[in-house]
């Protein structure tokens, strides 16, 4: 270690060290399940990150310490093996952390091996990041002189992630007081690039600042992570998941240089980009990949998905009639219908069920179901729709009281909400007549909302036919505002 | 333990067995239908059908007419003439959408909300990959604007690769709006749209075809694992670099990279390679040479090196 901490502008390495004392490192190795942990160890001893995450090893000519709870190993080879025994017998999570901690890494935990043991948590725990899909837009070269804004020119050609590049230039964005160790990794499933960002507020890049004051600089907080789905004009990005009140004031803002930086990093001369929002953001990756991937399905939801998904029987040359999907025929599962107590004959009952389950088909296609892991869990909508003007519209609002009057308890995290809706309807307030609209704000929470609201249309809570088409999902957004029955904005699957 | 395991075992194979009976089930579902489509459409039946709906001849007597139009009405003989009736319009439909490509529908969307009463005109885009039809691309436009025929797009499955929002932006505009008055109206070209549209899509097939034969030429995709064959292999890797395909990545298995840039028609049109000792002109020549097209790159490099 240098004795002189000279302040820099470039990134942290990857070996520098982490004290294993620190209780930030215990967390995050805690946190994992005890088969990933011991692969992701696993994965620390192969040949090629040697350089980057050594073990602990003891001399060939010391001799093994009668003290040591963890006797150190004298070669690679043998820690291996003792790790993958680990892996064959049952035990407790405590064993490998306290071996990993006191033991073979007792010098310290890299700044790899913490983004190798949180990337391993992002995939065993999917939902455990907040994702809001931006769109990057290329900026027209011409003269701003109409706005503010620059505007957003047309171009034949998606804007083209080269890894080493991108980050070579987020590294000019980023603020010289912040120091970040990035990491880019694949998604094991899905079409994703994702880069973790560990940043750290500190003008200096030894590890010094980690033995300093390692419980501030390892807040949790300035972990932020952005995913590149191939072939898309699209990021998605991480947002902070911590509590409110623990987040430090500095955090947001670093935040916000970083989603400058973003766009900047593609941007290459005389090829300017920006950012956009697209009005969704959910938990669940797959579910973005669909909305806002690089597939036929980003404007083809709900029920349009039909068109979209994979029926090889599409095509001119299948002359059978019954080739267009319709398999409604197989999918009878013929669960055995309740009769909500009402007197009618079970094949009566049984012809309901099964019309609306049929209408429910043709409203969300093969979307919104219970078990397609393709679920968002919160959808806000702010209906604007004139008081009584159009009666068809009332019946739905009057539905979904209940569920706004539930939601009203849970006040922490209506005002962004309450923002987001507020921008967007912002550019509708200005012109329009002067009925009177009143302001209801519709918001569904839950593990798979639109899968929920399916089930309603198939149980009958809801009549499929007057169900307005923001409610089956096909617009794609998680927040938006409903004016004359439609999502507005032209922002959800137009083009 | 070893009793839970056992049932493991056991289950697996039973859904293993279910699976494939189900599987069995569908393809004789596929069959059972082709086949009726096969029956109904050959000319015999065709001919039987319509005797069926011609009328009775007139030497008949009125009674016999009279229990000839009764046995017509029987469930099972409307039923084989409306089928007949759609497989007919079915027919004519493959025949289109085979021979024309870009097809056309007309559809209705089930928002009850939805602008113009829910109406919509489907357009159906048909690519061929490989010698195989593949899923058709869709691209569903509706009439937003009360009193004008002004197209838009309203939903569509054309990945984003292909910049179907740039074409629309140049051949369908958007009038200039406000609140629901047209102040400014912009000319929509509809067949130019779906002209460039189609030959987006059918290029960028085309060079991810392309690519995926250079990989067959260079037998990329098979096991290395075999001995004994004649030829080494000596490129690793050739793959689309971006999202439109029209940048092709390179690695041979000394180190060298090379980029190539084609154009929207698959014309070569430059090339860098580079190893450790700096450029390597020749193998550029190579690419970028002969008929200039990336079909042939493989047969160009395979002269050079073999």
């Amino acid at each position: 270690m240098p004795s002189l901490s000279v302040p820099t502008t470039s990134a942290l390495p990857a070996n520098h060290r982490i004290p294993a004392t620190s209780p930030s490192v215990f967390k995050a190795l805690q946190r994992l399940a005890r088969p990933s942990l011991i692969s992701v160890v696993l994965h620390w001893l192969h040949d090629d990150v040697q350089e980057i995450c050594p073990p602990y090893l003891r001399p060939e000519s010391d001799e093994e310490d009668e003290q040591d709870l963890y006797p150190a190993c004298s070669n690679l080879k043998r820690l291996r093996e003792l790790y993958r025994l680990m892996q064959e017998r049952n035990g407790g999570k405590r064993e490998v952390v306290d071996r990993v901690l006191e033991g073979d890494w007792r010098h310290g935990i890299t700044l790899y091996q913490l983004a190798l043991i949180d990337m391993q948590y992002l995939y065993d725990h999917p939902t455990s990041q907040k994702w809001t899909a931006l769109k990057i837009i290329r900026l027209s070269s011409d003269d701003v002189e109409d706005g503010d804004r620059p505007k957003e020119q047309k171009s034949m050609t998606l804007p083209r992630l080269h890894p080493a590049t991108f980050l070579q230039n987020l590294r000019k964005e980023a603020p010289p007081d912040v120091k970040a160790y990035y990491n880019i990794d694949r998604h094991g499933r899905l079409p994703l690039t994702i880069l973790r960002m560990f940043i750290m507020e500190s003008p200096y890049n030894t590890e010094r600042v980690f033995s300093a004051s390692s419980r501030a600089t390892l807040d949790s907080s300035k972990h932020f992570y952005v995913a590149f789905p191939d072939n898309s004009p699209y990021v998605y990005v991480s947002l902070t998941t911590s509590t409110g009140a623990k987040t430090p004031r500095g955090s947001r803002s670093i935040r916000q240089t970083i989603l400058e930086g973003i766009p900047k990093a593609f941007s290459r001369p005389r090829e300017r980009y920006g950012l956009e929002s697209t009005n969704l953001s959910a938990k669940n990756l797959e579910a973005l990949v669909e909305r806002r991937g690089g597939l036929r399905t980003n404007a083809a939801g709900g029920g349009w998905g039909v068109y979209a998904d994979g029926n090889k029987n599409d095509t001119p040359l299948n002359h059978s009639l019954s080739a267009d999907g319709d398999n409604s025929g197989e999918s009878e599962t013929d669960v055995e219908p309740r009769t909500f107590g009402l007197k009618r004959k079970p094949d009566e009952v049984r012809a309901i069920v099964k019309r609306r389950k049929l209408l429910a088909k043709g409203r969300f296609g093969n979307s919104g179901l219970i078990d397609d892991g393709k679920g968002i869990e919160q959808f806000d909508v702010r209906i604007q729709d004139p008081f009584f003007s159009d009666r068809a519209a009332s019946p739905v609002q009057d539905e979904h009281r209940s569920s706004d009057q539930a939601e009203k308890g849970s006040k922490g995290r209506r005002s962004t909400i309450d923002q987001a809706l507020a921008h967007e309807a912002m550019d509708l307030d200005e012109d329009e007549d002067t009925a009177w609209r009143p302001e209801v704000t519709v918001s569904f929470h839950g593990s798979h909302v639109f899968a929920g609201i399916r089930q309603w249309v198939e149980s009958g809570a809801i009549k499929a036919e007057k169900m307005p088409g923001w409610m089956t999902g096909e617009e794609g957004v998680s927040i938006g505002v409903v004016r004359d029955g439609r999502i507005k904005g032209f922002k959800g699957s137009r083009v | 333990m070893i009793s839970a395991t056992a049932h493991d075992a056991s289950s697996q194979q039973l859904d293993r067995e279910i699976s494939s009976l189900k599987a069995q089930i569908a393809a004789l579902k596929a069959q059972r239908s082709t086949q009726t489509s096969n029956i109904i459409s050959s000319r015999a039946s065709l001919s039987i059908l319509n005797r069926l709906r011609a009328p009775p001849p007139k030497s008949m007597s009125t009674v016999k007419s009279l229990d000839d139009s009764l046995r017509d009405d029987t469930p099972l003989h409307t039923a084989l003439l409306s089928n007949a009736t759609r497989q007919e319009a079915r027919n004519l439909e493959c025949l289109y959408r085979a021979c024309a490509a870009v097809t056309t529908f007309k559809g209705h969307d089930p928002d009850p909300k939805a602008v113009d009463h829910g109406n919509f005109l489907g357009i159906r885009i048909e690519v061929g990959s490989t010698g195989k039809f593949i899923r058709p691309y869709y691209i569903m436009l509706n009439k937003p604007y009360p009193s004008n025929a002004l197209l838009r797009i309203h939903r569509h499955t054309v990945p984003p690769c292909i910049a179907l929002d740039t074409l629309a932006h140049r051949y369908l505009p958007e009038p200039k709006v406000s609140g629901s008055t047209i102040l400014k109206e912009k000319k929509q070209d509809l067949p130019r749209f779906v002209r460039a549209i189609r030959k987006e899509i059918v290029a960028y097939h085309n060079r991810i075809t392309s690519i995926k034969h250079l990989r067959k030429q260079f037998k990329l995709d098979e096991n290395v694992s075999s001995k004994g064959k004649e030829r080494e292999r000596v490129i690793v890797d050739i793959s689309a670099a971006d999202a439109e395909a029209l940048q092709l990545r390179m690695e041979w298995v000394d180190g060298r990279i090379g980029r190539c840039l084609v154009d929207g028609r698959g014309a070569v049109k430059k090339c860098a390679i580079v190893g450790d000792d700096g450029r390597d002109r020749e193998t550029e020549r190579r690419v970028v040479g002969g008929d200039k097209r990336m079909e042939t790159i493989g047969t160009r490099l395979m002269e050079g090196i073999y």
